[in-house]
């Protein structure tokens, strides 16, 4: 009994831990996921809607290293960039919708392909905050079900806490905004977006997450925390 | 068996949340990534053709060994640079090292010939 109790005071943890779950299991939460098993994932490129016109290509860039650390395969990115330019396919917003995306799979041995859409991408001087808002999307190309959707928003606040002295803290705050990149913002994005993504055939916990709760499904993280 | 459950809800735990794992270690890559794709210039490609050799050559991860993408992703910049041979090398060992690559690189292969 008190052993018990015990349990739950630590699964009750392992729930605030996170502070983002759902009430879903992985296993229900990303059902296809762990029915089609996919092994590769060709990263399109990302669809941008935010005013920033270089977002679409950094983003990009941020993409393949959380994928293949959750254990995927990613098709080599620059390699595929270059392919997708070369067969006109560079736009996603017309594959997004399409009926099917078998010829993924046959040009590019893809299982599933993620992707991406960029609603914000802006840097706010006044308040000093980074706001990235992205949706992902990863579409499988064999049924074209989606197996994997989240959106996230992250603010990121580029003030530095000084120590009380004001002047030092606007300088500061000045500095810090400048040098702030948008990819680390995006990289942040990604990290918490890609932490719930059951993992792939080359993590050792390969199928071996489906009763790990899920995370909500729309989130917003404020950072620094 | 209650230390087993114990141990596994630790794991769990650390699972769960917080650092990723580290199947694979980057070194400069992801910054060398971007360097490359917003300036594109002689530069930028010495250091991410570098960064490759790192990642490839001297691997920390877990998986101790080269991360998908990144033998191929190096042979198409040595093909860029001229160097054929060395770049069709690079992308057969991305073959044999993940055969689900192969009807990509394939035809890759194909189109330098």
């Amino acid at each position: 009994m008190k052993h018990s109790r015990y349990l739950l005071l630590l699964a009750t943890l392992l729930m605030v831990g996170c502070g983002t779950t759902s009430k879903l299991n992985k296993a229900k939460a990303y059902k296809g996921m762990y029915e089609e098993k996919p092994i590769s994932v060709l990263i399109m490129p990302p669809i941008n809607r935010s005013t920033n016109v270089d977002a679409k290509e950094y983003f990009h860039t941020t993409l393949n290293v959380p994928i293949l650390n959750a254990g995927y395969y990613v098709i080599p990115p620059f390699l595929s960039m270059e392919i997708l330019k070369r067969e006109s396919a560079y736009d996603s917003e017309l594959f997004i919708e399409k009926p099917s995306l078998k010829i993924f799979n046959e040009i590019f041995g893809a299982d599933a392909a993620l992707f991406t859409i960029i609603n914000k991408w802006d840097k706010s001087s006044l308040a000093s905050q980074v706001t990235v808002e992205v949706e992902y999307i990863l579409k499988s190309t064999h049924t074209s079900d989606v197996l994997y959707s989240r959106k996230g928003t992250i603010i990121y606040n580029t003030s530095v806490s000084s120590g009380g002295n004001i002047l030092i803290s606007i300088v500061a705050s000045a500095i810090n905004t400048a040098a702030t990149k948008y990819v680390d913002v995006a990289r942040a994005a990604n990290s918490y977006i890609f932490t719930d993504l059951p993992k792939g055939k080359y993590s050792p916990t390969h199928a071996l997450d489906k009763e790990e709760m899920a995370g909500l499904k729309v989130i917003k993280v404020r950072l620094p925390r | 068996m209650r230390k087993y459950i114990y141990s596994v809800i630790l794991v769990l735990a650390f699972s769960s949340c917080g650092a990723p794992k580290g199947l694979y270690s980057w070194d400069k890559y992801e910054q060398a990534s971007y360097n490359y794709l917003k300036k594109a210039d002689d530069k930028s490609i010495d250091q991410i053709m570098q960064q490759y050799q790192k990642v490839i050559e001297n691997q920390k991860g877990t998986r101790q060994t080269t991360p998908p993408g990144m033998f191929a992703d190096y042979g198409f910049f040595l093909i860029q640079k001229g160097e054929v041979k060395a770049g069709k090398a690079n992308l057969k060992k991305e073959i044999a090292l993940y055969p689900e690559s192969k009807i990509f690189i394939d035809r890759i292969l194909k189109l330098v010939e």
